[in-house]
């Protein structure tokens, strides 16, 4: 029982990773429809600039991760202006295939201003094991799940209760009447880049600082993407806790069954999701009222 | 039929339409010789000319595929979405060519549009649709001009964190038209705002619009199938056929004209009602262009 609780325990955190992820996919999807194969790369590429920004400078974590929304913001705004703008009114396909090209650019950018050696990243958080009633944690375990918990909370509301967050919602249902509106779509989808880039940019510096940092981070990106069908590809908070899903179906798996099965459980389960829910588990289906 | 039916330029002195005429003073909306195609091949809106004047009620008639929606969208700036292009001809509003504008600058200028079908934002609430409404507003009169669509139709009060999409036709309407008056239109344009209502809705609508255009002074070019109760409230009446206005004149004149009431109100001379059969072979019959 207490390896099956642990195994949970430490599904949680691992999953609360992958759901910060999976809401930076379904940000973007929400807002623009496609896809961003590229978000395990901008998670990397911000990453690695908070990684030589703790290098330079002696940061403690709490200016850590306003550092990291910043440089989040930063490149998410470069990466929308530069690839994704010149593509609004091309055919979405058009668009996803530019984000799959952007990955590959990404993850070689970041081998040629760096390495491909893995790096430790420091982080003043203390290496300690905490040991609550049995369970082991590391503090920047919980740091993790506790971010998550807050942007989950910050995303809720503001979908519900800010404006742009209201009209990302509107842009989503109906493109051209957000338009007559007077909603900049263009500023939408930007918003949505910047935010999308920022909790990807949170995710990677967590992620690094528990393990290594090195370029197979980007990887992550593709271990969240079944959360984010899991929850719904439409549904931000819904991805976000098929974050947590994923992330303990894979512990269990690889702690009854066998480690090499880890990261195809994911994808099992989303396929016998999708067999009954083809939108998702917590994604719309179309409201048709004719 | 009793003699060529008359032509509108020709007969009222008044209009200011196709010979390029300069507007007089009070037009608030100005269209010079308009052309619009579709994917730069299919001529959707041949040599429109219109001039709406402020505070009044302009109807704009015509059976289906005649082009009133596309002028409707047109001024709106969103014919890009499909693929329209305004070839030819000005769109004046306020004295500034709006032919060029981005869909926002033209709401920010005080244009606002109720689209075909209401298209309510269906997964957001009444109040959110309303508040994106008031989108290019500030956020203070945003909350005033919500008050004030919530004491316009009081029915929207308790519905307001209902998900519109489940409204009744009625009441999306009435969102619809409070939607398009958050941020307090000089010109609001309406396209077809009884599609599919009852009687006594399509009453109240009526009733609401022209209290706007009688009592706020708001300008309004309405679009609408039912030409008879259009021509009871407007000021004057523009009627279009593939692609063309085809006749203009006031109301009292365009429903003392014989053609007009034959082919639009199925009344034949002696005011008995014609079958549909009838019509259906006067309309392949008669042609006032082409």
């Amino acid at each position: 029982m207490d390896y099956f609780l642990d195994l949970v325990i430490s599904g949680l955190m691992v999953g609360a990773l992958y759901g910060i992820i999976a809401m930076g996919f379904a940000m973007i999807y929400k807002a623009t429809g496609v896809v961003n194969f590229a978000q395990g790369e901008v998670l990397m590429l911000v990453a690695y600039i908070a990684y030589t920004l703790t290098t330079l400078i002696d940061m403690p974590f709490w200016l850590l991760i306003p550092a990291t929304i910043m440089i989040g913001m930063i490149v998410g705004l470069i990466v929308e202006f530069l690839f994704i703008r010149p593509m609004i009114g091309e055919p979405v396909f058009a668009t996803v295939m530019v984000t799959i090209g952007l990955a590959v650019f990404i993850r070689s950018l970041v081998v040629l201003l760096w390495d491909a050696f893995p790096h430790e990243f420091v982080t003043s958080l203390s290496e300690q094991v905490i040991e609550i009633s049995g369970i082991r944690l590391y503090p920047s375990q919980i740091v993790a799940f506790i971010t998550y918990l807050v942007l989950m909370a910050a995303f809720w509301s503001f979908f519900r209760y800010s404006r742009i967050g209201i009209a990302m919602r509107a842009v989503a249902n109906k493109e051209t009447v957000a338009l007559l509106m007077g909603i900049r779509i263009k500023h939408v989808y930007a918003v949505a880049w910047a935010l999308s880039s920022i909790i990807a940019g949170i995710a990677g510096v967590l992620f690094a600082s528990i393990y290594d940092l090195d370029p197979t981070i980007s990887a992550m990106g593709l271990n969240a993407f079944p959360a984010a069908i899991l929850g719904g590809l439409d549904s931000v908070l819904g991805s976000g806790f098929g974050g947590l899903i994923i992330g303990v179906v894979e512990n269990l798996t690889g702690g009854y069954l066998s480690t090499g099965l880890k990261s195809v459980s994911g994808f099992v389960v989303i396929i016998l999701v999708l067999m009954v829910r083809p939108y998702g588990l917590f994604g719309e289906p179309e409201i048709e009222r004719v | 039929m009793s003699g060529a039916p008359p032509r509108g330029r020709e007969t009222d002195p008044a209009s200011t339409t196709a010979e390029g005429m300069t507007a007089t003073s009070s037009a608030l909306l100005e269209l010079t010789n308009v052309q619009i195609f579709y994917d730069k091949a299919i001529e959707a809106v041949r040599d429109v000319s219109l001039s709406v004047k402020k505070g009044s009620l302009v109807a704009l008639l015509g059976a289906n595929g005649a082009g009133k929606t596309t002028v409707l969208k047109a001024i709106s700036g969103i014919l890009f979405p499909e693929d329209g292009t305004v070839e030819g001809g000005t769109i004046e509003f306020d004295g500034k060519n709006i032919a060029a504008m981005e869909p926002d600058e033209i709401v920010r200028s005080g244009i606002v549009l109720v689209p075909e079908g209401r298209q309510l934002f269906d997964t957001l609430t009444v109040e959110e649709n309303l508040i994106m409404g008031g989108y290019t507003t500030t956020q203070r009169n945003a909350a005033e001009a919500l008050e004030r669509i919530y004491d316009m139709f009081p029915a929207l009060t308790g519905r307001r964190h209902s998900v519109s999409g489940y409204l009744s036709g009625g009441e999306q309407q009435m969102v619809a038209l409070g939607r398009a008056l958050m941020s307090k239109p000089k010109l609001l344009m309406l396209d077809e705002p009884t599609l599919g209502l009852a009687p006594q809705i399509i009453e109240e609508i009526f009733s609401t619009i022209s209290a706007l255009v009688r009592e706020e002074g708001t300008t309004v070019l309405l679009v609408e199938q039912n030409a008879q109760l259009a021509l009871s409230v407007a000021d004057y009446g523009y009627i279009m056929e593939n692609g063309r206005v085809v006749l203009d004149d006031t109301p009292e004149r365009l429903l003392r004209n014989d053609d007009i009431c034959e082919f639009y109100l199925g009344f034949s001379d002696a005011g008995a009602r014609k079958n549909m059969r009838d019509v259906k072979h006067y309309k392949r019959r008669k042609r006032w262009l082409s």
